[in-house]
């Protein structure tokens, strides 16, 4: 009984010792005593005779955490001489904390007992001792605020004591009041200064606005997105990423039923203008004609449609990428020099640029603006806000009065004498940087063109006479209406649009149609309440106009638009009456509600509406996700965004973005570019954020990926992945792989994967390059290209150029059209589809031989090919999730139970299980030594850091042999995998191994080709998948 | 509903365009939508045959139609003709049957690696049934 009593006790002590010992964990040694000795620290100051007896106490509970540790100091000894301090309590203590220690660390003890040193010197001693106490001194004057309610022990605090004095003892309630009043006098300077009312009031909230803009760009609809959306910062804009409201299910319904509007504004654009020539002299080097559209294409020249690409650093197809891009021409006008406008993501933005100028060879010539003086946010640099030092502060510190109360239109976060054009001196190409200069809103679904054709209406045409009433700015419409060739093109556009509601969907016409349009005020028409625009079939008119429409798309005259011009983008955006013009006007009506006439006073405003085409590649599901791009000049973000809301638009943020071009099949830049340098440096940035959240979980509350055979749960190892397959592919077993030889896997090939993962992780990191390694890859190339057959592939870049100059990881992705389409063809069994098959299967297409195979491996052996998986049954891959190849068995499983769930990967051995325990004792050790010896004790760190960079349940090293770490031999990873909604089965998207796929295929029976296996990172099972490569 | 006649194209006579296959990349074009009513009923050849049919079934069954049409486009005929058929066979005599032919014009998108993108059309049968209630209720 007693026994136990005491077992009890000394847990108990020992709680509370840990509890200490952490409290004091970064406390200087030389103050012991912090927060627990300050109720006996509070008493001494009011005299009281308690505090005496409990300070010893106290110094000897920090005494046995020296002793405890193994670790002596003098001062331990200093105190064992004094017995009479001890009670039962310690001695009670002094047994639990070696109980607890028995069991991992016995020599210990021992070592404890002969360390007691014979002699201490008296000076050392009191010299310690007097720092103490002057800490201790020193912590006693300084109080904090709340302070004098803690000094009380818990038996005389009284509820609600900090609000009514006088429930405090009598003896305190002097210092009591003191504090009170300090404290109160503390929160009325702190308080904010004005009131709500004044903080709110316009003008002030509209300075708050802009101080807050200044930062992160704020894009036009950014109030009300604010209040709807979850808002993150991203790319320094800030960005509304998903409705605050449940609407996962109504988002994708309005995609595929309805129509969604999402504001695009913060991609952007960049214009370029030149002769034509000029242009796609230059342009050519960026681009290639193998890998699709490129500058060139003669529909994308005339203006007619919108072509989307990806560019290349200048000569270097196909490695070095900069990313996705979109781009538009300017129908010809009588001028001889052509405007081009790309439109890319703000995380490629930099690159872009500065690839281009260097293609253009421009220089940082200012060209003498036309700009007026209201338009000082023209554009932003993304440089500006990686360098948010002194000079910016200064700037807006100044900037402060000139500028205190005008709204932000545009990039509030650039210097407003920062360049935005450069001009070529040898081929008079001007580059222009027209970020935020222009919002583009993406409408997406089948209703979108209702809505669009509700939401705008043609200005009505100007009689001369009306325009003369003009003045200065507002009469650009007057001007261009006194030409009658504008009034026909003006006309003809309105013609088209009229025709819209006779198509049913966006992508009954041609992808990539643009039409260029001059529409009144929005504003003016909109409706009471928030309507739906449906399609009225009753309005048809012109069946056979539709048709042609459908045919051939808009005329490329139909796509010049006033848009383009600079001039008079600025008069519109400054001529726009507020909201409260407007409405002053309104109220002046003589019937309330009726629609308001401004006549010719109404704002007309250029805009450019291009035709989005929506899922392209494939079979299934074609035209899914088309709609419209509504590019509008500045300023007029919310006079266009309420009315589309009002006609029915369900507005979605970038999840929502996200989700579309996953359902489209295609990558979403920045995630699923991993050979972009914006791509890579995403692919890091949230693996760090990831691990940050796994680290928040505790160990048995979140999975340990090493049991789950997953070395890189939070990114793709597409490095080492390539690399693998190379090096596999060059040790010549290209035969079938029995999973469970090669289980064992030739040791040096593990060997020489290592390296090469090594190298190429090093290099990706820090952008150094040992030299010897170099030329080890030097040697691996050229091994490569003796192996290389002539083979007719024109397309084939030759691998060493390509091995030799990306420092910026070796992976490449194909896009090469010819090569992807037979490839594609490969992939699909040959039993199913057979009618879709054949055509594809044509004269011309490479049958699937062993000799074509090796030509394609030798001439890529670094490249990924982007896919399409679909599985067969339940699951719904995520992202990071890995691709397999399935073993002969499960193909035979598969043919015989085609109800089963997979195969399932076998529970790895964690190999670092030892080497964590041995380092969490360590740290223990360390840890409770600490409140004694982190005084000085350097040496001892090192023991305490060794583990830090182990995180239990994850791979701790550089991922070694990827390829074959599981059961099943990897070729590709996920790089985005949900349930599909629109194929009602779980899907994902991302890319394998070349080399590995090609593998895989050659090695599977004909009608069984393009099975693949994916496993989560955090599962043991195998699912069933269908490999589609979209062409 | 389901709206994928797309699926149900038959592939067009060859040979209209006799072009190098390699040449180009052949993208249909969904074919041309019409305003629907409730009771407009496509039929694809990508959902189960027997909930095609179920939902028929229950439509006339829940007494808001008293008829219903059901469209099939290209491949997808025989299996509009054979929904019909069955809700006819299991009524008894109580649905009737009419049904109308008609021609169907479908775009498609032929991509050049060069050069302006074509479009061509081609023709694809259709068929629209219409099941009644023979007393009307």
């Amino acid at each position: 009984m007693q026994r136990g009593l005491g077992v009890r006790a000394m847990s108990g002590v020992n709680r509370k010792e840990k509890k200490f010992a952490k409290l004091m964990r970064n406390q200087p040694s030389n103050i012991t005593f912090s927060s627990s000795s300050d109720p006996g620290a509070g008493r001494s100051g009011m005299g009281s005779s308690e505090s005496q007896t409990d300070s010893p106490h106290y110094s000897c509970f920090t005494h046995h955490q020296g002793v405890n540790g193994g670790h002596v100091q003098q001062q331990q000894v200093g105190s064992s001489h004094q017995p009479s301090c001890y009670g039962d309590r310690q001695r009670g203590s002094h047994r639990g904390g070696f109980r607890g220690q028995r069991g991992s660390s016995r020599g210990n003890y021992r070592s404890y007992v002969q360390e007691i040193p014979k002699i201490i010197t008296a000076t050392n001693f009191a010299q310690a001792r007097a720092a103490e106490i002057n800490a201790m001194l020193k912590a006693v004057a300084h109080k904090s605020s709340s302070q004098f309610l803690q000094s009380l022990p818990p038996a005389m605090r009284r509820r609600a004591m900090s609000h009514n004095i006088k429930r405090l003892p009598r003896r305190l309630r002097e210092i009591a009041k003191k504090e009170v009043e300090k404290i109160a006098q503390l929160k009325k300077e702190q308080s904010k200064s004005k009131s709500r009312k004044a903080r709110r009031r316009h003008g002030n909230l509209l300075m708050e606005f802009n101080r807050r803009q200044r930062k992160n760009i704020w894009l036009e609809t950014h109030i009300w997105h604010a209040k709807r959306f979850h808002m993150v910062k991203k790319w320094g804009y800030c960005l509304g990423n998903k409705p605050t409201t449940k609407s996962y299910r109504a988002c994708y319904r309005a995609m595929s039923k309805q129509c969604l509007l999402q504001d695009l504004s913060y991609s952007c654009c960049l214009e370029l203008s030149g002769t034509e020539d000029n242009l796609l002299k230059t342009l050519g080097r960026l681009s290639s004609r193998d890998a699709g559209t490129t500058f060139a294409s003669v529909a994308c020249l005339s203006g007619k449609r919108q072509g989307s690409l990806v560019l290349y650093k200048a000569d270097q197809y196909p490695t070095k990428p900069l990313g996705p891009v979109t781009f538009l021409w300017r129908p010809k006008t009588p001028s001889e020099n052509r405007q081009l406008w790309i439109w890319a993501h703000p995380a490629l933005k930099m690159d872009l640029l500065t690839e281009l100028q260097l293609v253009c060879q421009c220089l940082d010539v200012p060209v003498p603006e036309p700009a007026p003086s209201e338009c000082k946010t023209i554009t932003h640099v993304t440089a500006n806000q990686t360098v948010p030092g002194l000079k910016r502060k200064l700037q807006d510190n100044a900037g402060e009065e000139v500028i205190p109360e005008k709204k932000i239109i545009g990039d509030g976060t650039r210097d407003p004498l920062q360049t935005v054009t450069w001009t070529s001196l040898t081929s008079g190409i001007v580059i222009e940087d027209l970020t935020m200069e222009i919002l583009r809103y993406r409408l997406i679904g089948p209703l979108s063109h209702c809505v669009m054709f509700e939401a705008l209406q043609a200005a009505a045409i100007l009689k001369n006479s009306e325009g003369r009433e003009e003045s200065g700015l507002r009469c650009w419409w007057s001007e261009y209406c006194k030409r009658p060739e504008n009034m026909t093109l003006h006309n003809g556009q309105e013609g088209v649009l009229l025709l819209l509601p006779g198509i049913a969907s966006p992508a009954e016409i041609p992808a990539g149609t643009v039409l260029g349009l001059t529409v009144g005020d929005p504003r003016l028409n909109m409706p009471k309440d928030r309507t739906t625009a449906m399609p009225d079939p009753t309005q048809v008119k012109d069946l056979e106009k539709i048709r042609e429409l459908c045919l051939n798309g808009v005329g490329a005259e139909f796509a010049q638009s006033e848009i383009w011009d600079r001039n008079v983008r600025n008069i519109v955006t400054e001529t726009k009456l507020t909201e409260q013009e407007l409405n002053q006007m309104r109220s002046k009506l003589l019937v309330p509600g009726s629609r308001l006439d401004l006549g010719p006073q109404e704002s007309k405003v250029p805009i450019l509406l291009v035709q989005q085409p929506g899922k392209m590649a494939g079979q299934e599901h074609t035209g899914w996700g088309s709609g419209w791009d509504i590019l509008i000049p500045k300023g007029w973000g919310m006079a266009f965004w309420i009315p589309l809301i009002y006609r029915g638009a369900r507005a979605g943020g970038l999840q929502e973005g996200a989700k579309h071009t996953q359902y489209k099949g295609l990558p979403h830049f920045p995630d699923d570019f991993p050979d972009c340098p914006a791509g890579i440096q995403h692919s890091m940035e949230t693996e760090k954020e990831l691990i940050g959240k796994y680290k928040k979980y505790p160990p048995a509350k979140r999975p340990n990926y090493i049991h789950h055979g997953t070395m890189t749960p939070f990114r793709c190892p597409w490095q080492q992945l390539v690399e693998d397959w190379k090096t596999q592919n060059q040790d010549g077993s290209f035969k079938l792989a029995g999973s469970d030889q090669e289980q064992g896997l030739r040791p040096e090939m593990q060997v020489s994967s290592r390296e090469y993962v090594g190298v190429h992780e090093k290099e990706i990191s820090s952008e150094e390059k040992p030299l010897k390694l170099e030329e080890e890859m030097e040697e691996e190339s050229e091994s490569v290209t003796t192996l290389e057959p002539n083979i007719g592939c024109e397309n084939l870049q030759n691998p060493s150029t390509g091995d030799r100059c990306s420092e910026s990881g070796h992976v490449s992705i194909l896009r090469s059209r010819k090569l992807l389409k037979q490839i594609s063809t490969w992939c699909r069994p040959t039993s199913s589809k057979g009618q879709q098959t054949r055509r594809y299967v044509g004269s011309a297409q490479v049958q699937m031989t062993a000799d074509a195979v090796k030509a394609i491996i030798c001439s890529h052996p670094r490249f990924l090919v982007w896919v399409r998986l679909s599985l067969l049954k339940k699951g719904s891959p995520v992202t990071n999730a890995t691709i397999c190849i399935p073993s002969e068995e499960d193909l035979h499983l598969l043919a015989s139970e085609p109800n089963c769930p997979g195969p399932q990967e076998p529970k790895h051995r964690d190999p670092f299980k030892h080497q964590f325990k041995a380092s969490k004792s360590q740290k223990k050790r360390a840890f409770s030594q600490d409140p004694e010896t982190a005084a000085g004790d350097l040496q001892r760190k090192p023991v305490a850091s060794c583990g830090k960079d182990l995180i239990r349940g994850l791979w701790p090293d550089r991922p070694q042999n990827v390829m074959s770490h599981c059961s099943r031999l990897t070729i590709g990873f996920v790089t985005q995998g949900d349930f599909s909604l629109t194929v009602g089965c779980g899907e994902a998207l991302g890319f394998v191994s070349l080399v590995g796929l090609l593998h895989m295929v050659s090695s599977q029976p004909a009608e069984r080709r393009g099975l693949a296996l994916v496993r989560c990172p955090a599962s043991l099972q195998y699912r069933f998948a269908k490999i589609d490569i979209e062409v | 509903m389901s709206m994928a006649e797309n699926q149900a194209l038959a592939p067009a006579s060859e040979g209209a365009l006799d072009m190098d296959q390699v040449e180009y990349t052949l993208r249909k074009r969904l074919p041309r939508k019409l305003p629907k009513r409730k009771n407009d009923i496509y039929v694809n050849m990508k959902t189960d045959f027997k909930a095609q049919l179920a939902r028929c079934q229950k439509m006339l069954d829940g007494g808001c139609f008293s008829e219903i049409c059901i469209h099939g486009l290209g491949l997808a005929i025989n299996r509009a003709i054979n929904i019909a058929l069955q809700l006819q066979g299991g009524s008894f005599g109580a649905l009737q049957i009419a049904a109308n032919t008609s021609t169907v014009e479908l775009v498609d998108d032929l991509e050049l690696d060069e050069g302006e993108p074509l479009t061509r059309t081609r023709n694809n049968s259709a068929i629209h049934i219409k099941v009644f209630h023979t007393l009307p209720k």
